[in-house]
């Protein structure tokens, strides 16, 4: 039961900014996930909240209690990694026990706490191969058994499903889902698969090169996407943006097209001048026929994904795209009337990426 | 295969056997004159087959042969150098592991500029060294002690082994020690219960290494031994020197040099896969 939180960190790898001033607050029992980009810093950040890399300035409070100066050991952390990182040569009844062990626990003690978690993970038939006698699904069970073992107050994933393959990533991200509903103590998940972000999170972090962008709950990182890198990065396939002008706080114009947007959200004031409109596919429909709310586009390509068609589409030179059903995609003519559903429209400002 | 690829196969080989051939000559030599009795040794011609075959200046060489006025061959010398070997060589080892592990693994402060100084130490010839590390003994008051050659041999081959760990070590995933430091390991028992089960392969090449380099030494022992635990080497060379009945044994000294070189060699001869395996990879992975 920890609440985290991170003040001003910064981490610099010579003239390489890799945390520039992260401040983060992580409720108690939450289940937080980092997401972003590789090589944005997130695996620093779990690092430096591990305490196995030390920062050049900031502080990290457990509970109010300052850490930035302990040792990972000290911190009653679990840390599962992407490369499992299980000891080769022990077995992993061994693996499990080695933090119990080191701390000198007597043998009945490292039994209860292994076989408690083995149970928990359901690898009690595993117990006595090591790593090169298991499958990666089953290394990275017994690697989150190891973390178990200690009793943490935090527990950090690094990745922990990106070895594993579609069918068991799924399975296994149930299961620490369940985890975290079972012991309740807070989480910190690193990963840069949205969907993994978006099906375990109580909140996401979203960050790109050192900075967090957003923080906010997996619904409202989606709806509400606070920059334009949000936007982007979260969403597959991903929202379309067009560059435009705000003739009226109601109305952009994009070239030679209108688009009205009534009832917009506005976060900041609402204001005229240039602007990106953005719109998730999914929320661009087909009308029949041209009425008040279309815009006039060309078709420009159909990409089939199965359960729905992506429809490309060509508005006064910007591309865009509509997520639409087999049959609504079906026979398409040539210059299509677009219609957007407000709700899935996001204005941002084209200098700072802020939203609007 | 054309015309000139077959002939440019037959030079190569050619070029590898007279290459063969030149290296094994002495060999040869040594062991048919160690064959031979001694009149025999002495008068024909060193390439002739011996006449008699049999070791009688093996057991001699062993047993009774005079170095100095000390008639008991060279075989109790040959336990001196067991034990200055498995001694050095252990020691070598494990310390070699620990700062090849602090070196690789270990957020070292300043761990490039240490790396530098250990090749320098490694290409740095010892006989410059040897002058001060006597007089540091001797005021130590245990030059030409057991401990003086073991400790020098140490010293010697620590930089080199220790290059040969750390390179083993950098391959391995850090994850590995991060995860033991979560775990609550400290520096002495991450690498006792981490690293040291997983350097099997690489303790064997650095024991053959440290093995031939120490069992093969001569100015070491020769300086820093004394006569209790003078190694086989020294021995060998004192009795090639010392002619009991004013001629040469030269059977007898050929058996002896025979004897001592030949732990090394089985050794290579056994070990040679590994040796080749682990070199390859430190290499590949340095
Ligand atoms: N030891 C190091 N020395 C120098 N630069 C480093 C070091 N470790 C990380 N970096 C740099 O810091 C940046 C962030 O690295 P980090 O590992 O945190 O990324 P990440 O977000 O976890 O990426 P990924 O998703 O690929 O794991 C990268 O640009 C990386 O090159
Ligand atoms: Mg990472």
């Amino acid at each position: 039961m920890t609440r985290v939180r991170i003040e001003n960190l910064v981490r610099s790898y010579g003239a390489h900014a890799v945390l520039k001033d992260i401040s983060l607050d992580i409720a108690d029992g939450e289940f937080l996930v980092l997401l972003g980009p590789s090589g944005c810093g997130k695996s620093t950040l779990l690092s430096a909240i591990a305490g196995l890399d030390q920062v050049q300035a900031g502080r990290i409070l457990f509970d109010d209690r300052d850490v930035t100066r302990l040792e990972p050991s000290a911190r009653e952390i679990g840390m599962v990694f992407q490369s499992y990182a299980l000891y080769p040569t022990m077995t992993a009844r061994a693996n499990m026990a080695f933090a119990l062990r080191v701390v000198g626990a007597s043998r009945a003690e490292q039994e209860e706490r292994v076989r408690w978690a083995a149970d928990l993970l359901q690898i009690g038939h595993l117990l006595d191969r090591k790593p090169g006698q298991l499958s990666g699904g089953q290394r990275q069970r017994v690697a989150i058994g190891r973390s178990l073992v200690r009793k943490a107050r935090l527990f950090l994933f690094d990745e922990p499903l990106s070895n594993l393959d579609a069918k068991l990533r799924t399975e296994m991200r149930n299961e620490i889902k369940a985890l975290h509903e079972r012991l309740g103590v807070t989480f910190v998940f690193v990963t840069h698969d949205q969907i993994e972000a978006m099906t375990l999170a109580t909140r996401i972090a979203v960050m790109d090169a050192g900075v967090i962008q957003q923080v906010d709950t997996p619904d409202e990182i989606y709806r509400r996407p606070a920059t334009r890198f949000v936007a982007d990065f979260v969403g597959a396939p991903a929202m379309s943006f067009l560059e435009g002008e705000l003739v009226a706080p109601d109305r952009v114009r994009i070239g030679e097209n209108t688009v009205a947007v009534p009832d917009y959200a506005w976060r900041s004031a609402p204001r005229t001048g240039s602007v990106v409109f953005g719109v998730r596919p999914e929320r661009v429909s087909v009308a029949p026929v041209p009425g008040t709310a279309t815009v006039a586009a060309r078709l420009r390509g159909i990409e089939p994904h199965g359960a729905d068609t992506l429809v490309w589409a060509e508005l006064s030179g910007q591309r865009l795209s509509a997520r639409l059903t087999p049959e609504a995609a079906a026979g398409l003519p040539q210059s299509l009337h677009l219609d957007f559903e407000i709700e899935g429209v996001s204005l941002f400002d084209p200098d700072s990426g802020a939203r609007l | 295969m054309t015309p000139a690829g077959r002939a440019g196969r037959i030079g190569l080989y050619l070029f590898l056997v007279t290459t063969a051939l030149f290296f094994a000559i002495p060999l040869v030599i040594v062991v048919l004159t160690a064959l031979k009795d001694a009149d025999e040794a002495r008068g024909a011609s060193i390439f002739l087959l011996p006449r008699s075959p049999d070791l009688e200046a093996f057991s001699k060489a062993w047993s009774s042969a005079c170095i100095g006025r000390d008639c008991n061959g060279i075989g109790g010398r040959f336990w001196n150098s067991v034990v200055i070997t498995a001694l050095a060589t252990s020691i070598s080892l494990l310390l070699a592991s620990l700062n090849g592990f602090a070196l690789a693994l270990w957020n070292l402060r300043r761990a490039g500029l240490v790396l530098g100084l250990l090749l320098v130490g490694a290409f740095v010839p010892y006989q410059i060294m040897i002058y001060p590390l006597v007089r540091m003994f001797a005021v130590g008051g245990i030059h030409q002690t057991l401990a003086a050659v073991v400790i020098v041999h140490v010293l010697f081959g620590l930089p080199i082994l220790t290059l040969i760990f750390r390179n083993y070590y950098v391959g391995l995933p850090p994850e590995l020690i991060k995860a033991a430091r979560v775990d609550g390991a400290g520096f002495f028992q991450i690498w006792r219960l981490v690293i040291l089960p997983l350097s099997l392969n690489v303790a064997i090449v650095a024991g053959i290494l440290s093995v031939t380099g120490v069992w093969n030494d001569y100015l070491l022992g020769l300086i820093f031994s004394g006569q209790n635990w003078q190694p086989m080497t020294v021995s060998v060379a004192s009795l090639s020197a010392t002619a009991s009945s004013g001629v040469p044994e030269q059977n007898v000294n050929m058996a002896a040099t025979l004897l001592t070189a030949l732990p090394p060699l089985l050794l290579y001869l056994l070990s040679g896969k590994y040796f080749v395996r682990g070199v390859t990879a430190g290499a590949v992975k340095g």
